[in-house]
């Protein structure tokens, strides 16, 4: 860990981490100095002036906190009168030109000036002359769309195309209140990571074309989660929420803070991966082409496995690690083959340096870490020799065409654990619908070994099963939950100092001590 | 404290009045004497023959709800969600979109009150940034026959007209 | 047994059993439409067949259907279905039975032989009421205890407490008339009240009796659950006590079991305390002797008193809005026209009467119709006073209710029997 410096905050004693400006320093240890334009990911530009503190006995005596280094017993003030009139001015000065149109403004609920106001001004606009009015709705690409009129001119979505992706699209163009973000003419947009500039914009400028109008943020239930759209696992926030006569829906991911995956962002396709979440859901059970009570078909799937002489079970590799754990007792019980084979899950060449992963499951490590066979080889192997095939989630159609998918199973009897509708489950003779990951909580390692645990977001009005009921319904030795972690916890030596709660948010780093276990 | 307080003086101390069988007779004196008077002229029975003569609704009645437009017809909405936001009863439901005409950026692509929900409490005219919720229609009486018909969409509430002129509403204090 | 016996004896069962069925319409009637005009509204008056409302009564008809075509719901919590199903029966029966021993008219003298006008002619009287009134607590108690509801219980064992303190009251303030009267049986106190007191006060149990009216008035109340002593019901804090979980046709028969009950305990009040079937100053031999000149009053009364109501009608019976060809003038029209009929009929009846030989058994059939409606008339009066108390009184609390029950009406009624006991033995 760093040093540790002390220094005083209105005359208090604080200890902060050293080597950190006075925003991150003071702001770790829950004294928040209000700022617009610094993000720690993009560093300080002190363009707002909103970060202005006083330091006692210091020379300049007033700094902007954003590029101001945090040093032993110095001095801050943060509540004198002085530092409050320039909050409230420079809030004045940046309400000139905002149009107040809060009410239909999509960043209304999580807007910092907003909040800024409401904390630092509370005053009416002195102003008579007539606002400055700008371009509304600029579609800048990419899924995002610009409002010059509510832009404060912070730069982040500038300093962030420029140093985190390094595309610039964006430039502030003109100076004064003639200032404005614009894309150069004919080149919106275009890298994988745009979106972010809206959870980065402080006001309503940067809006969501996916998200724009679609829910009022304070209606939405937060809910931390693990992005499942690659094997990078990003941390997320789930915003979803339940109106009234509708079911839970999604309606967005944001990206959560974890330094040791994915720092302050996620790729857009990961916050877009939100939508087959809602979408295109199996719901309903069938034996064969026939719908049937849940109850009905998990007593023709128990029969049919009591049935079989030779069973293969297939697990998805985006099942969570309690999934993986409960299905391996179950074919471990049942003298069943497990597989793990998932090779269509890898997009070659399509991953980058960043974030993005050509391995688009959310929990291969887990997979290898248990030990449970992935080749494909020993998987139609297994399948020829056997007479029925349990699917736990697995999308066979990624590695397989329907045809050869066909032939490979023709005459053998299968049961398909599914979340969405596909194709290949109209061929089962029993369909059973599973939660996706929204639905459920548990972990999965991703590519960098890193576990990290995600809770239920999600509460579907006709509620479905999880892949570790079906398997506790099957039989499976691991009844609940908690047998399930504590086996993962026999497994995985570093676990059996936590409980599922006690899991740290940035997730735990498996290299450290695991790495030996981890290629066996 | 600008109220005004007015001392009742506390009765039932007295004899008179503690022996109670003399009260009950006043008490009965007079309510007998309010059946005499009715039964002696029925017109004087302080009652509204309702349906045949209808109630006068004043401007600050809170009835059912409208939504109000701008002088070209256009929906003055803008699905801020405030009326939405501050509604106890959760009786509305908006769904927003895009709005291309220029007025606003947003205007509701479905607007539903549910009148069943609905307890007439008048936050989301409150709420409502533009005045573009109102409930001066006038509208006391809601009736019909299937639970359905009392979800009433935008359509209805925009062709609904107030039932005031913009004067009376606005002295109501609006 | 003559013929003439058993048309006799069926003429007073029948009464006795169809009067009291018959007055639950009026008394709904007048409740209603009364509880209206005591607070300035109308009551219920638009229900109507081919546009005659019957001044509302139609209303009462309207009710009667909707309540005997509702589905007849037992909840499934109700454990005890027999007895739920048995309470609102031992409400009505005890109802009705409590009137059987209230002597409607004199006895009757047809051809030498006497006729007791009283449904069940008992020598224990007064008795039988105490007892069959008592008893239709039990209906009350059954139907909280069976409807397994906390209202339903809290509502019986209310009533149950309150029959408790409020029978002994009654039961003392008639000690100190039967300490007057002399009698237990109903027909004599009915025949005691015929004579004059100090040659011109009737010498009714009212004006014996004041004190013991008030308590007997009070606790008669209390029996019959009507406000301000109707905290069984108090659907206030209780939403509707012991008839909570009834519908349909068994809530009618509560409802219809409490106004019988108030029919009988008017009555019975109307007997013990003013004079029953008496005419004041005119007792049954003083009327079989005047038989004629009453008659000839009645016929040229009647037409009068006629003539007025039919006014009344006329400036009552219409709509109260502008309205074209009004149909309620119409309406009263019709009213008046019946009436102006029925008192036609009732004039030849009386001219009949009057051109019969005095003193046959016609006179005596004229003195005992007479009889029969000045007793109705009484209790209806009497059922006005319940329904004007109801309508201007609020109910009790239960502690004001038993301290009233103890403190007050108890100790009042020790000492009217002393006093009683001190005047009687006093005058010897």
């Amino acid at each position: 860990m760093a040093d540790k410096i002390k220094l005083f905050v209105n005359g208090e004693e604080v200890e902060v981490e050293a080597g950190k400006n006075l925003i991150d320093a003071v702001g770790a240890v829950g004294i928040e100095i209000p700022h617009l334009c610094y993000h720690p990911a993009l560093g300080a530009d002190g363009n707002c002036r909103m970060c202005l503190v006083g330091i006692e006995d210091g020379r300049p005596p007033l700094v902007p906190a954003c590029k101001t280094p945090a040093q032993e017993g110095m001095k801050v003030l943060l509540d004198a009168e002085h530092i409050k009139k320039i909050q409230h001015d420079v809030m004045e000065f940046e309400l000139i030109n905002h149009p107040i149109d809060c009410p239909v403004c999509d960043q209304a609920g999580e807007c910092k000036l907003q909040d800024y106001y409401m904390s630092c001004d509370q005053k009416p606009s002195r102003m008579t002359v007539p606002q400055v009015t700008k371009n509304k709705k600029m579609d800048f690409g990419g899924g995002v769309i610009h409002d010059q009129e509510r832009c404060v001119v912070c730069g982040r979505c500038v300093r962030f195309l420029r140093q985190i992706t390094k595309t610039g699209e964006l430039g502030i163009i003109n100076r004064t209140d003639d200032a404005r973000v614009n894309i150069f003419p004919g080149r919106p947009i275009d890298n994988r990571y745009g979106i972010n500039v809206v959870d980065l914009c402080p006001v309503g400028a940067m809006t969501s074309s996916d998200f724009r109008f679609k829910q009022r943020v304070w209606f939405l239930k937060k809910a931390s989660g693990v992005c499942h759209g690659c094997s990078k696992g990003c941390s997320i926030t789930i915003d979803h929420n339940k109106e009234k006569n509708k079911d839970d829906i999604i309606y967005r991911f944001r990206p959560r803070f974890n330094g040791q995956v994915n720092g302050y962002f996620i790729c857009d396709e990961g916050r877009l991966s939100y939508k087959s979440e809602n979408e295109n859901r199996l719901t309903a059970a069938f034996i064969g082409k026939v719908e049937r009570e849940i109850s009905d078909v998990l007593t023709a799937a128990k029969k049919e496995l009591e049935m079989s002489k030779k069973a293969v079970f297939l697990i998805s590799p985006d099942a969570s690690l309690e999934q993986m754990v409960a299905v391996k007792a179950l074919a471990a019980k049942l003298g069943a083959t497990l597989s793990g084979y998932s090779d269509g899950y890898i997009k070659k060449g399509d991953g980058d340096d960043y974030l993005i992963q050509d391995d688009k499951a959310a929990n291969r490590q887990g997979l290898l870490l248990l030990g449970i066979d992935t080749t494909k080889e020993s998987f139609e192997k297994a399948v020829s020799e056997a007479d029925l095939f349990v699917n736990f989630a697995s999308d066979l159609s990624r590695s397989y065409e329907q045809d050869a998918l066909t032939k490979l199973l023709t005459g053998k009897k299968t049961i398909v654990c599914a979340t969405h509708e596909s194709a290949f489950n109209g061929q089962a003779t029993i369909t059973i619908p599973v939660r996706s990951y929204s639905e459920y909580s548990g972990s999965v390692i991703n590519c960098d070994n890193i576990l990290q645990r995600f809770e239920k977001a999600v509460t579907k009005n006709n509620e479905l099963l999880d892949i570790c009921e079906v398997a506790a319904e099957f039989g499976c030795p691991l009844q609940t939950p908690a047998e399930a972690y504590a086996e993962l916890q026999q497994v995985i030596g570093m676990l059996k100092e936590y409980q599922p709660a006690t899991i740290p948010a940035e997730g735990l780093n498996l290299n450290d001590s695991e790495a030996a276990n981890v290629t066996a | 404290m600008g109220a005004k307080v007015k001392t009742i003086e506390r009765r039932g101390s007295t004899l008179t009045e503690r022996i109670y069988l003399i009260e009950i007779f006043k008490g009965m004196a007079r309510t007998l004497r309010h059946l005499v008077r009715n039964l002696r002229d029925n017109k004087k029975l302080l009652v509204r023959h309702y349906p045949e003569v209808q109630p006068e609704i004043p401007a600050r009645w809170r009835g059912r709800h409208r939504l109000t437009k701008h002088d070209d017809g256009t929906v003055k909405c803008v699905a801020c969600f405030m009326c939405q936001t501050n509604c106890p009863a959760e009786c509305i439901s908006i769904t927003a979109k895009e709005r291309l005409d220029d007025k606003a950026e947003k205007m509701p692509a479905s607007f539903n009150i549910n009148l069943l929900e609905c307890i007439y409490c008048g936050y989301c005219v409150e709420a409502c940034p533009l005045d573009a919720i109102r409930m001066d229609t006038g509208i006391f009486s809601v009736t019909d026959n299937n639970r359905q018909s009392f979800i009433i969409g935008l359509e209805e509430l925009l062709t609904t007209p107030g039932a005031y002129s913009e004067e009376d509403y606005k002295k109501g204090g609006a | 047994m003559s013929l003439l016996d058993i048309f006799m004896i069926a003429i007073r069962v029948a009464f006795s059993a169809f009067v009291p069925l018959c007055f639950i319409a009026v008394c709904v009637w007048m409740e209603r439409r009364g509880a209206g005009f005591f607070q300035d509204r109308s009551g219920p008056n638009r229900a109507a067949i081919f546009g005659f409302r019957a001044a509302g009564l139609v209303q009462n008809a309207a009710d009667g259907i909707k309540l005997f075509f509702k589905e007849d719901l037992i909840s499934d919590h109700i454990k005890h279905k027999f007895f739920f199903v048995l309470a609102p029966i031992i409400v009505f029966f005890c109802a009705v039975m409590s009137f059987a021993v209230v002597p409607f008219a004199d006895t009757l003298v047809l051809g030498g032989n006497s006729y007791v006008m009283q449904g069940i002619p008992m020598d224990v009287g007064i008795l039988w009421f105490l007892a069959i009134a008592g008893f239709s607590v039990y209906g009350i108690i059954l139907a909280g205890w069976s409807s397994t509801n906390k209202y339903g219980i809290l509502g019986g064992l209310r009533s149950a407490a309150q029959v408790i303190s409020y029978e002994i009251p009654m039961g003392l303030s008639l000690v100190s008339l039967l300490i007057v009267y002399g009698t237990v049986n109903l027909s004599e106190m009915a025949q005691f009240q015929g004579q004059l007191l100090f040659g011109f006060i009737p010498m009714w149990g009212a004006v014996l009796q004041p004190l013991g009216l008030i308590i007997f008035v009070i606790a008669a109340f209390a029996e019959c659950n009507r406000t301000p002593f109707d905290l069984a019901e108090g659907e206030s804090e209780i939403v509707a006590g012991f008839h909570v979980e009834y519908s349909a046709m068994k809530f009618a028969v509560f409802f219809m079991g409490e106004y019988v009950a108030m029919f009988a305990s008017s009555a019975i009040i109307i007997t013990l305390f003013f004079g029953g079937y008496q005419i004041p100053f005119l007792n049954t031999q003083a009327l079989i002797h005047l038989a004629k000149p009453v008659a000839f009053l009645l016929m040229i009364g009647l037409p009068v008193v006629m003539y007025y109501f039919a006014g009344w009608i006329r400036r009552s019976n219409v709509s109260h809005y502008e309205r074209e060809n009004d149909p309620r003038v119409f309406e009263a029209n019709v009213y008046i026209k019946c009436f102006w009929g029925l008192i036609a009929i009732i004039e030849l009846l009386l001219l009949a009467i009057l051109l019969m030989q005095s003193g046959g058994a016609a006179t005596h059939i004229f003195v005992a119709l007479l009889q029969i409606c000045t007793f109705l008339v009484k209790v209806t009066m009497m059922i006005f006073v319940y329904i004007w108390v109801r309508w201007t009184l609020p109910r009790f609390r239960y502690d004001q209710l038993q301290k009233l029950g103890w403190q007050m009406l108890l100790p009042l009624a020790l000492l009217n029997i002393f006093i009683t006991s001190a005047v009687v033995v006093a005058l010897g």
